[in-house]
């Protein structure tokens, strides 16, 4: 382990707590608390980003490679995304969900840190891999808030939400769409095919066929439609980590931490 | 001739429709399933160019004269229908989820083309279809994710059969124009590669962190790594594939993967197409 993780955990818990401040001052709807909420949650995602760039700095090189260091990103969007759409939206319980998924996401990586070194296989060695890895983080984060978002509405579903949910998603859908299409053209470069049905590249056409699916039923059928957005989520997990437990992850040519 | 008149769902009733739908999937589907038990995978090289084109040609005829008879065809109809995107797109899905758990994916069996097939045939209609607005305008970002996907799809699925792997055994200052395909048929290069030079450098805790061969192909010097690969033609690629493990660094051969994707530029221009679509989604924000 280098120097550098073992400040995470007070990282993270620094992050955790200002972002759960701006979740409550954002519930609170008072146009005063509005702004403290903004400038907590600023705060929770720059020290969060600060660690980031100290991380990639002290690995010297971009810190995408294992499922841990993904999973850093993946909190950091989440943070991101959950205060856009409050920003944006005026979705007031969102960070707070946000904040929520993120936390369980930070845990995890206290729990379970994974091998930091420097070493970054030739294979990952491409312009392309910090483009395709962060794209697709930051939709992951994109399409998890609309996934909190069609749980709420399956309860209390609303034209308002639908709203919401279309367009954390489509944004989702779209930053999806790049890093597969930036996958594709950096597996032409790096195995000679744009596209080769390997698991993880499976699942991801899985997981977009649900996501354009629920976008060209919206809004006719509610329920469906959450139902659908729940279910994308889900095969997104596969794309994302599930693969990795698969049987047939060994033909896998995307798993980059089970090696040495 | 029987004219029907321009709704046909008032005069078949949505419900029979549904079920006549149903019931031309499920032959088709049940038809691609016997032939695939029957006759195997597809005779991929069967379909190399020209037969590609001409058959191209023949399906864009077909769904062209549809899409004109869209009026009186209940096929064209069907086809054009919302149902027909979602079974599309359901049929993406189970693709996706079959070909991520199987340890081989048939993606040359019958069933899989046919399912491929009736995605492109649905873009292609919705598509001509979505071409302008109500007041006549192109639509841009519409025609950019689905004219895009049709390409992008449709050069993987249309080309395939143009595509070609080689594998050679390329050694060290001995010149060689013999390449190997899957099958292990002898193929003769018109040009000759040699190895020049190997080398691989490591990381402080001994990881590989490169690997380099230098390879003179058509009497130029050329280096290939691992994702930087030599374009020799617009369609022809080559990549380091392998090499002589046991000796490292002093290696006596590299194995030179060539790859001759004629249709590449097509797939290119549609992932383009969908990536300018896809920020153009995001910027714009979902529409209608």
């Amino acid at each position: 382990m280098v120097l550098g993780w073992n400040i995470f955990p007070f990282v993270a818990a620094v992050a955790v707590l200002l972002s759960v401040v701006a979740a409550i001052f954002a519930s609170l709807d008072k146009e005063r608390g509005r702004r403290i909420a903004i400038a907590s949650a600023i705060g929770g995602i720059a020290i969060l980003a600060a660690f980031v760039a100290m991380l990639w700095l002290t690995l010297e090189r971009p810190p995408l490679r294992t499922m841990g260091e993904t999973r850093l990103w993946y909190s950091l969007f989440l943070l991101l995304s959950g205060l856009v759409t409050y920003v944006r939206w005026r979705y007031r319980w969102i960070m707070g969900f946000s904040t929520m998924l993120a936390t369980v996401f930070m845990i995890i990586n206290i729990a379970k840190p994974e091998l930091h070194d420097h070493t970054l296989m030739p294979a990952l060695q491409s312009p392309w891999f910090v483009p395709h890895v962060s794209v697709y983080m930051f939709s992951y984060a994109l399409l998890g808030c609309a996934t909190l978002l069609s749980v709420y509405g399956l309860w209390r579903p609303s034209a308002e939400l639908d709203k919401a949910i279309n367009r954390v998603m489509s944004s989702g859908i779209a930053f999806f769409t790049i890093g597969m299409l930036s996958g594709a053209l950096w597996a032409k470069e790096a195995w000679g095919t744009y596209w080769n049905w390997d698991p993880k590249e499976a699942w991801a056409a899985a997981t977009w066929g649900l996501y354009l699916l629920a976008l060209h039923i919206a809004p006719q059928r509610r329920r469906i439609y959450y139902a659908i957005v729940i279910a994308a989520f889900l095969s997104l997990q596969m794309c994302w980590w599930g693969v990795n437990y698969l049987p047939n992850a060994e033909r896998s040519e995307h798993t980059y931490t089970m090696q040495r | 001739m029987l004219s029907l008149p321009q709704n046909c769902n008032y005069v078949l009733g949505e419900r029979k429709i549904i079920i006549y739908e149903l019931l031309v999937i499920s032959i088709l589907a049940i038809a691609s399933f016997v032939i695939q038990h029957l006759a195997g995978d597809i005779p991929v090289e069967l379909f190399s160019f020209p037969l590609n084109i001409l058959t191209i040609a023949l399906w864009l005829v077909i769904l062209g004269w549809l899409y004109r008879s869209r009026q009186r065809s209940q096929y064209a109809q069907s086809l054009l229908s919302m149902r027909a995107t979602i079974l599309s797109l359901a049929l993406m899905v189970v693709l996706g989820v079959l070909f991520g758990i199987q340890h081989s994916p048939q993606t040359t069996s019958w069933p899989a083309a046919a399912a491929l097939l009736f995605i492109l045939s649905h873009l292609v209609l919705v598509t001509l279809r979505g071409l302008r607005d109500s007041r006549g305008k192109l639509r841009t970002r519409f025609i950019l994710n689905h004219l895009g996907l049709i390409l992008a799809l449709g050069a993987g699925f249309w080309g395939a059969a143009d595509r070609e792997e080689l594998r050679a055994i390329v050694e060290r200052d001995v010149a060689t124009n013999v390449a190997y395909t899957h099958n292990h048929n002898k193929s003769i290069l018109d040009y000759e590669m040699t190895m020049t030079d190997f080398s691989i450098e490591y990381f402080e805790t001994g990881t590989p962190s490169s690997f380099e061969a230098k390879v003179i192909v058509d009497g130029e010097e050329v280096s290939l790594r691992v994702n930087h690969p030599y374009n020799r033609t617009l369609s022809e690629t080559l990549y380091l594939m392998s090499y002589d493990a046991e000796h490292s660094n002093e290696a006596r051969y590299c194995i030179v993967e060539i790859v001759r994707e004629p249709w590449r530029w097509l797939t290119v221009a549609g992932i383009v197409m969908l990536i300018v679509g896809a920020v153009l989604m995001f910027v714009q924000g979902k529409r209608g």
